[in-house]
This record gives C-alpha cells, structure tokens and sequence, in this order.
C-alpha cells in the first residue's frame, strides 16, 4: 500500500520540486480508479537532483521489479545517469520521472499545475487539461478507461460551475 | 488552455462511466479523495489476500 501522505511529505520536506502526475493527479482531481504508486515528474537541475536524491534515502529506494540484491544506489550520479525512475520505497511505490510522453519536463508543465494543499502540505499537481493530453498522447490502452473518466470530470466540473 | 477534439474511442468509454461516483468526489476536498484511495487500496490489498488463500485451499 502507498503511503501518499508521507512520500508528498518526504519529498516536501526536503525541497523537491515535482509535479504529481498520473493515477495520483486524477484522485487529485476526483476520479475514482484505484491506483497504487505516486507518479511524479521532478525539475532535472542538479541542487533538485540533490534534494530527490536526499528525500528518498531514508525510505530504502529500489527498482521496482528488479531482483533483489542488485547493487543499486540511489544517489547523485544514478539519477544523473538515468532520466525516469520506478521505484519501490518503505512508503510504498513511486515513479520519479524526469520527462513524461506527451508533456515533457517539469519546466514543460509547471505552467499547466495547479497548487493543492493536501496532508497539511502545498504540492503542484497537474492541471485536469493538461493530464487528459497527456494520457491521451501515450495512447495507452490501458489509459482509455482513466481518460474517459477524466474527461466526464472535466464536464461534471464546467457544468456545476455554469450552474 | 484548447479542448481536445472528442475520441469516438473514449467517447465510447464515457458511456460506461459512473457519474455519479465522480459527483460525489467533487463534493469532497482533495484530502477526502485521497482517504477514500487508500481505503480502496487497502480493500484491494484484502480482496488479493482472500484470493490467494483460497486458490492454495482448492
């Protein structure tokens, strides 16, 4: 199970600057599907890199899926060597992305987020638009249930505020 | 921000959508949103548990 409260507070305290994405954007948002990790895309700049770096290792980072006993770091240099991250923590499942398909970086998005103040905490989450055309651009499949159901969020929410 | 131009896919999908689950979560705060995927979180974690147990008793 994901601890949502204390990965946003982990990844808080320590100064991130991310944009939750994903599963988590759309309960975010209102939808109802179940979802199990916490997607987020955070700013690829090296004092960032530092503080994602920082935030997660306390919480025994590791490569979701991987067998165990690889000699994985979760440090400075990994996330610098590599871009997307899915990862497994003591808080539960977690997808550090540096770049989404369809949206891009964090600085490609940050004009799409909105703040939203959860668990005594602000975090930028991505915008209802802008989610829907991301999840449209992976053209997923499996994404066409969250899209549809997105987008009758979006129309719910334009019509209680035309009443 | 431009709408999307409608999907006959996801137009197709939409259908099948519970309205009325998403009217009630519209009425919750964000904080609310995210107990209630926790509960489901948990309740699918319990669902998977009783599963497995009974797939090792037959």
């Amino acid at each position: 199970m994901t601890d949502f409260a204390g990965l946003l507070r982990a990844l808080s305290q320590a100064g991130v600057e991310f944009i939750v994405v994903g599963g988590a954007a759309a309960t975010a948002h209102g939808s109802a599907l179940l979802t199990f990790d916490l997607d987020v895309v955070y700013r690829r700049s090296p004092q960032n890199i530092q503080r994602v770096a920082a935030a997660l290792a306390p919480h025994a980072p590791y490569l979701r899926g991987a067998p165990a006993g690889l000699p994985f770091r979760w440090d400075v240099a990994t996330i610098e060597r590599g871009l997307n991250f899915t990862l497994t923590t003591d808080l539960g499942a977690i997808d550090f992305l540096g770049e989404i398909t369809g949206g891009g970086s964090y600085e490609d998005l940050l004009p799409h987020a909105v703040v939203l103040k959860v668990f005594d905490l602000e975090c930028r989450c991505l915008g209802l638009e802008k989610l829907i055309e991301v999840k449209r651009a992976a053209g997923r499949p499996k994404d066409f249930e969250a899209i549809a159901q997105l987008e009758a969020l979006l129309e719910e929410r334009d019509n209680q505020e035309s009443r | 921000m431009a709408r999307l131009e409608s999907d006959p896919v996801i137009e197709a999908y939409k259908k099948d959508v519970d309205r009325t689950l998403l009217r009630e979560n519209l009425k919750r705060s964000v904080e609310e949103r995210f107990q209630s995927l926790i509960a489901l979180q948990r309740a699918a974690e319990e669902l998977r548990r009783a599963g497995r147990e009974a797939s090792r008793r037959t």
